[in-house]
C-alpha cells in the first residue's frame, strides 16, 4: 500500500470537495477579512470622541495648555469650534463634552493665581466620562511642570519593557488574526470530518485497508492550506489597508502556518464528535468570541486579573494570540515563553487528532 | 449447489464464522452463530429488522470485534489480520458511502488509492462499463437515482477485484427495474465465479439469486441450507379454495400428514409432508367442507421463513 498514493488521493478528494462547496468556503475566507473590520471597529470606538475646545483667551498659555492636553493620555478628538456651535452639538449627542478655557486664562497664570477650567461632559457614557477625567489631571500636572510652577517636582520617566510602542488597532487586527485562524481553519477541519458521517463515507474509510492517519492527513492539508491563504489574505489587508507591518515577515508567515495548522486539527476533532457541519459550524463560530475576548486579544490577559488569566488557558486563541503578536509585533503578552504557547497547542492539535482518529475507526453500526 | 460450487466442495471456506457472540449491553446481536460460505457460491443471509445481519457483516468484514468465537475470511483471521482481510473484500455497504458531490470517476479514484489498485484509471472505465455508467462518469453523484448509487456503490466494491464480495442490503430502496439491473449484475459476477454473501429482507432476492440461504432471527441462526432443500423441509404447498377455511384448518391440524395450515382470502392453504399426497388431503378436506377449486405447488421463501421462524413475513 503506497501511503504516498494515498495521501494524494485523499487530497485530491478534499480539494474536489471543497471546490464543489466552493460558495460556502468562499464565505468562510471571507469571514477573515470580515472580523479584522469587526475588531478594528472596536477598536476605533470611543478613539476619537469629539470633544469641543472653547478658547476665549487666545493667550499663550493657553497655548501651551492645549499643548499639554494633546500630550496627556486619552481617546477623544479636540475640536475648535464656536461656542454657539459647541452648544448645539453636545444639545444633540454629536459631542461628548465642551472644554472652555476662560478669558484672561494665560494673564492670571501669569501673575501666579489658580483658574479653573471648566468641563461640560454628557455623561451617558461612563468611559467617557473617566476619559476626560483622568485627560484632565494629566494635562494639568504636565501644563505645571512645563511652566515650571512652584512645588511641580515630579515628573514620569518612562522604562519600556517592550522594544517599542504598539498602537491598539496594530495590536488589535494581529490578535484577531488568531480569531481568523481560529474560525477558518477550525470550520475548514470541522468541514473535512464532520461530512464523513453526513455522508456515510466514514463506513468507506473504516472498510478500507488504507491507514485512516494518512487519509485524514491528506484531507487535512488541504483544509490547512486553503485556510492559510485565507489567513494570507487577512495579512494582505493588514499591511496595505491598516498600513501595520511584521517586524519579522519570514516568522509571522510561519507561525501562521503553524495556526492553520494547529487549528484545522482542533477544528477536524471538533468535526468527529459532533458528526454533522450544521453542529459543528455554529459551534466554532459560537465559541470564537468567548476565545477572543478571553484570550488576550484586546491587551494582554494577565492584567486582566488572576481568575480571567487562568480561564484564558483554556482557550487555544490565547496561545495563537501570544505567538502571533510575538511574531508581528515582537510583543510578549503571554507570561509563558513562545515556545510553550506553541507546545500547547501542538498538544492540543495532537489530542484533536488521536480523538479523530478514535472516532473514525469506531463506531459501525449493528 | 452447481458444478462450480461442487467442484470447489474441498477448498475451505470462503467464510468461516465459529461460535460468534456479540454482546452490545443487554443486547445480545449475535448468539453463538455458526456459518460458512463455500467459494463461488451465492449465499442469502435472510432475516427481519434487527435479526443481526448487518452485525454479522460488520463482524465479517472486521469493523466489529465478536465477544466470543472467531471468524476466518479467505483463511484469515479477521481479527488478526484485519488489513489484509479488507484488502481482499469487496463490500457494498448498506448505505451507498458515496462522496455525492463528485463524480463517479472521481470516487472511483479515491477507491482506487485506497486498494491500490493498478493501473486504476483503465479499470475504473471497465468496472464503470460493467454497471452500466459509462456514459455518466463525469456527472456528478448527487443527481442519480437510488439505483445508479447503488451500482456505483457495486463498481466501487468491484474495482480491486477482490474474490469475496459482501453486499448488506443490495436492492433496498430501489425501483423494480434497478432491482432487477442489480439482480443481473449479481449472476454475472456468480457467473464468473466470484463467491458473494449478501443480506436481503427480501425473501424473493434471497430465491432468486442464492445457492444458499441462511435465516436469522433474534441473532440466532434458524437454519442454513438451499432455497429448495429449505422449501422440501416446508412442505408442499396445497391451496384449497373453499368458504369454510377456519373449519377446515382445525380438521386438517389433526390430519398426520399435514405439517400447518394457514387460512388465506380464498380458503386454506396446507402444507404437506413429502410422504403425503394432495389427493389424501383433499379427500379428508371434502369430508369438512365443499371445495371448490385446489392447487399443489412449491412453497415460496416467505412461507419457508414463516414455517421456521412460526412468524409473519420478513419483509
Amino acid at each position: 500500500m503506497s501511503a504516498g498514493r494515498v495521501f494524494r488521493a485523499s487530497a485530491a478528494l478534499e480539494a474536489s470537495a471543497l471546490v464543489a462547496h466552493r460558495g460556502f468556503v468562499g464565505l468562510t475566507a471571507l469571514a477573515a477579512v470580515s472580523f479584522l473590520v469587526l475588531v478594528s471597529l472596536f477598536g476605533l470606538t470611543g478613539a476619537y470622541a469629539p470633544v469641543a475646545l472653547i478658547d476665549r483667551d487666545h493667550g499663550p498659555m493657553a497655548k501651551a495648555f492645549v499643548e499639554s492636553l494633546g500630550r496627556a493620555h486619552h481617546s477623544f478628538a479636540l475640536r475648535n469650534v464656536t461656542e454657539r456651535e459647541a452648544q448645539a452639538a453636545l444639545g444633540t449627542g454629536r459631542l461628548v463634552g465642551v472644554l472652555t478655557i476662560p478669558e484672561g486664562f494665560s494673564k492670571a497664570i501669569a501673575s501666579g493665581h489658580t483658574v479653573p477650567i471648566e468641563i461640560q461632559i454628557d455623561n451617558v457614557n461612563v468611559d467617557m466620562t473617566e476619559d476626560v477625567q483622568r485627560a484632565l489631571p494629566a494635562a494639568i500636572v504636565d501644563f505645571g511642570h512645563r511652566q515650571q510652577f512652584p512645588g511641580t517636582t515630579t515628573r514620569m520617566v518612562e522604562h519600556d519593557v517592550q522594544a517599542h510602542d504598539t498602537g491598539y488597532i496594530p495590536y488589535l487586527v494581529v490578535s484577531g488574526l488568531a480569531l481568523d485562524a481560529m474560525v477558518i481553519a477550525g470550520v475548514l477541519g470541522a468541514m473535512a470530518t464532520a461530512r464523513e458521517w453526513e455522508r456515510k463515507t466514514v463506513t468507506l474509510l473504516r472498510l478500507s485497508p488504507a491507514s485512516r492517519a494518512i487519509v485524514l492527513a491528506g484531507k487535512l492539508s488541504v483544509s490547512a492550506a486553503v485556510a492559510f491563504v485565507a489567513l494570507m489574505l487577512a495579512v494582505v489587508v493588514i499591511v496595505a489597508v491598516y498600513g501595520v507591518i511584521p517586524i519579522a515577515p519570514g516568522t509571522t508567515v510561519l507561525v501562521l502556518g503553524a495556526c492553520a495548522i494547529l487549528f484545522t486539527a482542533l477544528g477536524a476533532g471538533l468535526g468527529a464528535l459532533l458528526k454533522r457541519t450544521l453542529a459543528a459550524v455554529p459551534f466554532v463560530f459560537g465559541l470564537a468570541m468567548p476565545f477572543y475576548v478571553v484570550s488576550g486579544s484586546l491587551e494582554p490577559i494577565r492584567f486582566d486579573g488572576e481568575t480571567i488569566w487562568r480561564v484564558a488557558h483554556l482557550s487555544p486563541v490565547y496561545y495563537a494570540v501570544g505567538a502571533l503578536e510575538w511574531a508581528f509585533h515582537g510583543l510578549y503578552v503571554t507570561p509563558e515563553p513562545i515556545y510553550v504557547d506553541l507546545l500547547v497547542l501542538v498538544g492540543l492539535a495532537s489530542v484533536a487528532i488521536v480523538v479523530t482518529l478514535g472516532q473514525l475507526a469506531t463506531g459501525a453500526s449493528r | 449447489m452447481t458444478s462450480t460450487s461442487e467442484s470447489r466442495a474441498d477448498a475451505p471456506p470462503a467464510v468461516l464464522a465459529s461460535d460468534v457472540v456479540c454482546q452490545f449491553g443487554r443486547i445480545r446481536a449475535l448468539d453463538s452463530l455458526s456459518l460458512s460460505v463455500m467459494p463461488g457460491t451465492v449465499m442469502g443471509v435472510v432475516g427481519p429488522n434487527g435479526a443481526g445481519k448487518t452485525t454479522l457483516i460488520n463482524v465479517i468484514c472486521g469493523l466489529i470485534r465478536p465477544s466470543r468465537g472467531s471468524v476466518h475470511v479467505l483463511g484469515s483471521d479477521v481479527q488478526r489480520h484485519a488489513d489484509a482481510v479488507r484488502a481482499r473484500i469487496g463490500v457494498l455497504p448498506q448505505e451507498t458511502a458515496l462522496y455525492d458531490e463528485l463524480t463517479p470517476v472521481q470516487n472511483l479514484r479515491f477507491a482506487a488509492a485506497l486498494y491500490d489498485v493498478a493501473d486504476a484509471d483503465a479499470r475504473i472505465d471497465e468496472v464503470l462499463d460493467l454497471v452500466g455508467l459509462s456514459a455518466r462518469a463525469g456527472d456528478i453523484v448527487r443527481g442519480f437515482s437510488g439505483g445508479m448509487q447503488r451500482r456505483l456503490a457495486i463498481a466501487r466494491a468491484l474495482l480491486h477485484d477482490p474474490p469475496l464480495l459482501i453486499l448488506d442490503e443490495p436492492t433496498v430502496g430501489v425501483d423494480v427495474e434497478a432491482r432487477h439491473q442489480i439482480w443481473a449484475h449479481i449472476r454475472s459476477l456468480r457467473a464468473g465465479g466470484r463467491t458473494v454473501m449478501l443480506t436481503t429482507n427480501y425473501l424473493d432476492e434471497a430465491e432468486a439469486l442464492c445457492d444458499r440461504v441462511a435465516i436469522l432471527r433474534a441473532g440466532q441462526l434458524v437454519i442454513e441450507d438451499t432455497p429448495a432443500a429449505l422449501a422440501a423441509r416446508t412442505g408442499r404447498c396445497l391451496e384449497i379454495e373453499c368458504w369454510e377455511g377456519k373449519a377446515l384448518s382445525q380438521a386438517l391440524a389433526q390430519y398426520p400428514g399435514v405439517l400447518r395450515t394457514e387460512i388465506v382470502d380464498f380458503g386454506l392453504n396446507a402444507y404437506l409432508r413429502a410422504d403425503t399426497t394432495p389427493e389424501d388431503v383433499l379427500r379428508r378436506a371434502r369430508q369438512v367442507c365443499a371445495v371448490e377449486g385446489f392447487r399443489s405447488r412449491s412453497p415460496d421463501l416467505v412461507e419457508v421463513f414463516r414455517s421456521l421462524t412460526g412468524s409473519g413475513a420478513a419483509s
